[in-house]
């Protein structure tokens, strides 16, 4: 709150382009503060895999998203990438600066919020998106929207995947925050290789039909990579189940 | 395509070919995201195919309150009917 009146108009002193830059650096700077403060607190542990392959700028970065704060964990990744905002933030006291001078996108309109992804994207910034809209709820197949896709076959690029896991799991959708784990929960974020538009969409194809196959491998690749990746945290915390 | 029937059977045949929906789930009733999930992107292409086909003009408005595939073939009919947009 203090942030809001303070650090974030100082940061916006230059051009706009530049400003907004500056401020989603320090956005990033805070989700980091805030990763190590709940480290230190001892209320959760994390890991990142291939965070080397998050460094080049102008990627288009996907996620699943299991619980809240999966966010919090890829903008302390990300100094500078953009990310797509509910249109509610726009009228919040405390956050419509912030939100508006990083330049993050408002998910005001579909079609308008597509070609804005795309040109973000097309401008060699970072754009981190989940494909799925809202948390997964826990037990039931995810389920992805087609925007990711849409977005990717806009802008004429790859989709860099970003498999989230949690174990024990909370924060999920449907569950209180303040209903806590029986063990301190642990995150890995798993950082993988390009899921190539190339690879699944034929050319010539009319664009929704392309927007579904694309939408459908995406969905293969996230099941799979997120299935493996729970499968081996059951095992390290639970070696006799 | 004049007829009711053969609007809702061209529609059919333009869903199958835009969004591979199957014609088996089109019918009057199915509405157009709940039950088809055409969402407000495929709404876009959806619109340019039927302009291309009828060969009207269509404004974005025509089909702002068309929600199932029955107001949609409603939508096409009045369009048809009425004289086409003086060029």
């Amino acid at each position: 709150m203090l942030m809001g009146f303070t650090v974030w108009p100082l940061l916006r002193l230059s051009s706009r382009r530049r400003g907004a830059a500056r401020v989603q650096r320090a956005v990033s700077a805070s989700m980091r503060v805030f990763v190590w403060l709940m480290k230190s607190l001892g209320l959760l542990t994390w890991e990142v895999r291939g965070l080397e392959k998050l460094q080049p700028r102008g990627q288009f970065v996907v996620a699943n998203h299991p619980t809240l704060i999966d966010v919090v964990f890829l903008i302390s990744l990300l100094p500078e990438v953009d990310c797509i905002v509910k249109q509610a933030l726009w009228r919040n006291v405390f956050l419509r600066w912030p939100v508006s001078w990083a330049g993050y996108i408002s998910n005001e309109s579909g079609e308008g919020l597509v070609a804005a992804c795309a040109a973000a994207l097309r401008d060699g910034r970072s754009l981190v998106v989940f494909p799925e809209g809202t948390r997964t709820r826990p037990g039931q197949l995810m389920s992805l929207q087609r925007g990711a896709a849409q977005i990717a076959l806009a802008a004429g690029c790859d989709f860099r995947p970003v498999t989230i896991t949690c174990d024990p799991i909370t924060l999920y959708k449907g569950n209180a925050w303040y209903r806590v784990p029986d063990r301190r929960p642990h995150w890995i974020l798993a950082v993988g290789d390009p899921v190539r538009v190339g690879d699944f969409a034929t050319n010539g194809e009319p664009a929704p039909l392309a927007a579904r196959h694309l939408t459908q491998a995406l969905a293969r690749w996230f099941e799979s990579s997120v299935s493996r990746q729970q499968g081996e945290m059951r095992r390290e915390t639970r070696p006799d189940g | 395509m004049n007829s009711t029937k053969e609007i809702f059977e061209q529609l059919r045949s333009v869903l199958h070919e835009l969004f591979e929906i199957d014609p088996a789930r089109v019918t009057l009733e199915a509405h157009l995201y709940n039950d088809l999930e055409i969402d407000s992107i495929d709404t876009i292409d959806l619109i340019l195919r039927l302009k291309e086909l009828t060969g009207r003009k269509i404004q974005p408005d025509q089909f702002r309150h068309v929600r199932t595939v029955g107001d949609a073939v409603n939508a096409i009919e009045a369009l048809l009917h009425h004289k086409p947009a003086a060029a």
